[in-house]
């Protein structure tokens, strides 16, 4: 491979890294265009791109030899993490004001990934917190607010076991609906607090698919109709997941 | 009207929405913008509510609050408007309307048509099941419009192209 072509090769590497690391963390098909739009002006060269959910096809092309090259890339399933888009996001506006090239492009990204998430504990208790707060916008006062409480930890400490062990995204969510429901139902059963049914009916909601419908709206009215469907039925296969392990709690328990 | 109960409901709106933000894992600078916008919302929520709107009104109005605030956040704490809009309408979800519906189609599975309560509970399980598709239309309207209207640029550029003219 001669020089020239080496150069463009390495901007399509880190254009292709820079949508990729953005489509899994969550961001809608429009912003992942615009910034690796953006990006790639700002570098001097011409983009052409197709964004489908799973992967990225990208073509650059250098405008003064009129050489490009083509390659696709896999858009690995990560899981939200707005960190990361704010971040690139940021970043790109960098690019363009202060003229940065491919190697501070790159070390950038490589810090952005490195970032820390939250403290697990930190993680599973504010989820928690959110899980009682939903008990409590539906009506539920006291021990209703505990139960929520223990039950949505739970929960989400089984799909993030599940996760780790690499089951099946939508099955993670089935478990840990299930373990979710099984403790809130308990809770029904024994009868304690003043309406339990509430406990049992939120106790699931931190699993809501909020990003995927949210982002299938925008995508949808942005024109990316392909791209918005296909994130509407992701979001509905997790409700379903979702209802699913309710069902199976309620049935075991017979309530 | 009871202001102190509405009052409570956009303080527990605003700590649903702060679990969620944690779990997207947002930067820590947006946290207690995303704790105010999702108190916000769940107070305009919950007052309309209390003039007895219609539900799915409540919602729409309550999101797109939400993203309008969301496009000022982000030109102020330089982030997309998304990681702020997102965690802050999830409070709004609606769960219970999912969860009877859920359950009225289990009742219509199990029982047989002609029984003297069906059409009762497929009355109950439409209402049911119309709300929460509707609300969830409304939030994610709410929140993606105010997006676009900002003509899919940035604020940033919005900003600047002001400044030049």
């Amino acid at each position: 491979m001669d020089k020239g072509l080496k150069k463009i090769k390495e901007v399509e590497d880190m254009l292709l890294n820079v949508g990729t690391l953005l489509m899994s963390s969550g961001a809608s098909t429009g912003r992942v265009r615009t910034t690796v739009n953006r990006i790639a002006d700002a570098l001097g060269y011409n983009i052409e791109l197709l964004i489908t959910n799973r992967s990225l096809m990208l073509k650059v092309i250098d405008e003064e030899t009129d050489r490009f090259i083509a390659s696709l890339k896999r858009t690995s399933p990560h899981g939200v993490n707005f960190r990361v888009v704010s971040g690139i996001s940021r970043m790109s506006w960098k690019v363009v004001e202060e003229n940065w090239n491919v190697g501070q492009i790159n070390a950038e990204i490589d810090r952005l990934v490195a970032l820390p998430h939250y403290p697990r504990f930190i993680i599973l208790s504010s989820v928690a917190l959110a899980g009682s707060s939903f008990c409590a916008l539906f009506g539920g006062k006291g021990v209703e607010l505990v139960v929520a409480f223990v039950a949505t930890f739970f929960g989400l400490f089984v799909r993030q076991v599940s996760l780790k062990k690499r089951f099946n995204p939508y099955v993670s969510i089935f478990f840990a609906a299930f373990a979710a429901s099984l403790l809130s139902g308990l809770s029904v059963k024994l009868g304690i607090g003043g309406s339990p049914d509430l406990a049992f009916a939120t106790s699931v909601l931190f699993l809501v698919p909020g990003v995927p419908l949210i982002n299938s709206f925008t995508d949808m009215i942005d024109g990316n109709i392909l791209n918005g469907i296909t994130r509407g039925i992701h979001g509905l296969i997790i409700a379903f997941a979702i209802a699913l392990g309710l069902l199976c709690a309620k049935f075991l328990f017979n309530i | 009207m009871e202001w102190i109960a509405i009052i409570e409901k956009g303080f527990w709106a605003g700590f649903a929405a702060l679990g969620f933000a944690i779990l997207f894992n947002v930067p820590q600078r947006t946290l207690f913008m995303i704790w105010g916008m999702g108190a916000i919302g769940g107070l305009t929520k919950f007052l309309l509510l209390g003039f007895e709107m219609n539900i799915v009104l409540c919602s729409l109005a309550g999101a797109s609050f939400i993203g309008i605030l969301s496009v000022y956040a982000a030109h102020n704490k330089q982030a997309p408007p998304l990681v702020f809009s997102i965690p802050s309408v999830i409070p709004m979800v609606p769960g219970a309307f999912a969860y009877r519906m859920m359950l009225g189609c289990m009742e219509l599975a199990g029982t047989t048509s002609n029984s003297q309560t069906y059409l009762k509970t497929l009355a109950e399980t439409t209402n049911n099941g119309l709300k929460a598709i509707f609300i969830l239309i409304a939030l994610s309207a709410g929140v993606a419009i105010p997006m676009l209207v900002t003509r899919k640029d940035t604020f940033k550029r919005i900003k600047s192209n002001e400044e030049q003219e």
